[in-house]
């Protein structure tokens, strides 16, 4: 009798020393912010946020596996040193060279966003890598072909099985891992977060620029994300024939809206827009200040007293763009954790 | 050892118990029957004459009066229900299905474990629930890798009929319908009467559910192939042209 009372006490003791080794795992490994930063749009919910399972996701975004012909990786358009978005070029290069019709957006700050492309067509984070997956013009593969090679590759079996546990490996358990390692892009150590944080002070410029910004540019980049996740038209002249949300819903008044980006990290993920075609900030605030062009869907923002555009002077501008710099977060575009 | 053995029985005892008790609760005529599985059975046939459907066999739509080839023709049926004699209804959990024309599909839906009893109606969505058109990365029949879900539009593909057609563009039709937000759902519930005869679920006996569907229904009201022989996306047209196709969808008899 005694013995198996010993044995119930181990039983629970066992039991106890798991959880808590649990909680341990989570304060060591789990997605952390700020406190300015809102609640995370994202539930991991059935994807258990793991060391593992964030790393495992990471080596699938590194891998060229994910395309046909084993020469692109989600990386070779979405390169850390540029916040995740592409090399500065206006399109991004697929499979046998061929090229794309928008612009690669920059990566972070994934888990706080509710829809996905420029022009807000994928509404899940954990499905968005079946685009570029199977994209003629980007991987060129299936998805049904993706996970064959991935059964093949005994490495890979071993992975997640320890991440997922003992089953085949399905399209669900790939969409986890890589929604674990880009929910964990967090980029919030910029100087603007040191700022906030009491950290650091800015400079005169940095501050004027700063209230300039959320005087004109803050309705749509709302800090501290600097976006609200709308889809709107910002008055760019009609050059191709890409709708943008309209492309999604088919109503006409949609067209020509695309979701409003980010502004972190802004100075390192040139060119700018959907389709890339200003290289410059200074371009940019051209656009907004004396480029706007009319169009029934435009934002009604970038119409003050009945003049098209956000009125700035020069000097206003410049403001603008030196406290963009601030936006820039060196930590995240080396902090190793994240490369391959 | 002992004391999990005495464990086990003991939680197994109160388990009994609390499932002695339910059977009590629901006591009725039927309650000797056992639980049993139930399927549903797909007919599909072509037009007002009923011909046989299948893949890769040239047909005429009596319509449009084009000829066509189809190469794949399946959509999901979801959230299946049956409704006992006494009015209750039994819902299969986690209920989704592809009836594919295929050979290598399925043109059954299979409801495992269905109380036994006597049902008097079938109820199910052509379509899926919007719920998870949104809820992401999904397992199993719902996974994207069936080539059922639109990568660029997030979204499942509902039904999705391809083929040759000699007066097509391209001599090729492909229409994925889809859809599940605003006035272009291409989703509908719908429930079936069996009139006399029940369908008795005990064990191991035939509890079969025959549907006849019709996929020339989906150009009624569609125009000719030689004008309008591609739609991938939600739309007008997914809208009706799926609605056509549900509406004729009928019951035609059970087999018990
Ligand atoms: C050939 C270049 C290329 C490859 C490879 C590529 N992407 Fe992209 N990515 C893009 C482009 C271009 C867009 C914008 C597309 C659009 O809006 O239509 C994009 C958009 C995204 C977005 C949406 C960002 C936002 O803010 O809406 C995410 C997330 C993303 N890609 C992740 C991935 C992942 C994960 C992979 C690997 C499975 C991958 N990408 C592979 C070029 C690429
Ligand atoms: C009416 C809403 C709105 C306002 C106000 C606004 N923007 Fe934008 N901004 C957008 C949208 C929408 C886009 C994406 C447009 C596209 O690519 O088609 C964008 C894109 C940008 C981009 C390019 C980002 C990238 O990753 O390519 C920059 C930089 C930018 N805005 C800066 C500003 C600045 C600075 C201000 C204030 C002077 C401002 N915006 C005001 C809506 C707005």
């Amino acid at each position: 009798m005694i013995r198996h009372k010993i044995r119930f006490l181990l039983f629970f003791l066992l039991i106890w020393g798991t959880s808590c080794q649990k909680d341990q795992d989570k304060s060591d490994f789990g997605l952390a912010y700020p406190d300015y930063f809102p609640e995370p749009y994202y539930k991991f919910g059935k994807n258990t946020l793991t060391k593992e399972g964030f790393e495992l996701g990471r080596a699938l975004f590194f891998d060229p596996i994910l395309s046909i012909d084993s020469t692109i990786s989600c990386a070779s358009c979405h390169s850390q040193g540029h916040a995740f978005a592409d090399h500065n070029t206006r399109m991004s290069f697929g499979i046998d060279g061929k090229m794309g019709d928008r612009n690669s957006p920059a990566m972070f700050n994934l888990a706080w966003q509710p829809i996905f492309m420029w022009d807000g067509g994928i509404n899940h984070i954990e499905v968005m890598p079946f685009a570029p997956i199977t994209n003629d013009v980007e991987m060129g593969e299936t998805l049904e072909n993706v996970i064959e090679k991935l059964k093949k590759h005994p490495k890979y079996v071993q992975r997640f099985q320890s991440v997922f546990g003992e089953k085949p490996i399905e399209s669900q358990q790939l969409f986890y891992a890589l929604t674990q390692y880009m929910t964990m892009l967090v980029s919030d150590d910029s100087k603007y977060d040191q700022y906030r944080q009491g950290k650091v002070s800015f400079t005169k410029d940095e501050e004027d620029g700063l209230q300039i910004f959320k005087a004109k540019c803050a309705s749509c980049h709302t800090e501290p994300l600097f976006t609200d996740f709308s889809l709107r038209n910002n008055g760019l002249e009609i050059l191709g024939d890409d709708f943008g949300f309209g492309r999604i819903t088919l109503h006409e008044e949609d067209n020509y809206k695309f979701k409003v980006p980010s502004l972190r990290n802004i100075a390192l993920t040139y060119p700018y827009m959907h389709d890339g075609r200003f290289r410059t900030l200074e371009q940019v605030l051209d656009h907004y200040s004396q480029g706007i062009v009319s169009h029934p869907n435009l934002d009604k923002n970038l119409i003050s007293n009945g003049k098209l555009g956000i009125p700035m002077s020069d000097v206003e501008k410049q403001k603008i763009i030196t406290f963009l710099q601030t936006l820039t977060d060196y930590t995240f575009i080396s902090n190793p954790i994240f490369s391959e | 050892m002992k004391f999990l053995n005495f464990l086990i029985i003991l939680s197994a005892a109160i388990a009994l118990t609390f499932t002695s008790c339910k059977k009590d609760d629901d006591h009725d005529d039927t309650d000797h029957l056992h639980e049993g599985n139930v399927t549903i059975d797909f007919d599909h046939v072509w037009g007002a004459t009923e011909e046989a459907f299948s893949l890769n066999k040239e047909l005429t739509h009596p319509m449009l009066n084009e000829k066509m080839t189809f190469n794949i023709f399946k959509y999901y049926v979801s959230n299946v229900r049956l409704k006992a004699k006494d009015g209750s209804w039994y819902a299969m959990p986690e209920s989704y299905f592809i009836v594919d024309a295929d050979p290598s599909g399925s043109n059954l839906v299979t409801i495992p474990n269905v109380p036994g009893g006597e049902y008097t109606d079938v109820e199910m969505t052509f379509g899926m629930d919007s719920t998870r058109n949104t809820s992401g990365a999904q397992s199993g029949v719902l996974d994207p890798a069936k080539g059922m879900f639109w990568s660029w539009n997030s979204g499942y593909i509902m039904l999705k009929a391809e083929g040759t057609a000699p007066t097509a563009a391209n001599g090729t039709f492909t229409f994925h319908l889809g859809g599940f937000k605003g006035e272009n759902k291409v989703q509908t519930t719908k429930s079936y009467n069996f009139g006399t005869t029940a369908l008795v679920v005990d064990g191991d006996r035939e509890a079969e559910i025959h549907m006849v569907a019709n996929p020339a229904r989906l150009w009624h009201g569609a125009e000719k192939l030689s004008v309008k022989s591609v739609n991938t996306m939600p739309n007008a047209l997914a809208k009706s042209m799926s609605s056509n196709y549900y509406d004729a969808v009928r019951f035609d008899h059970i087999h018990n």
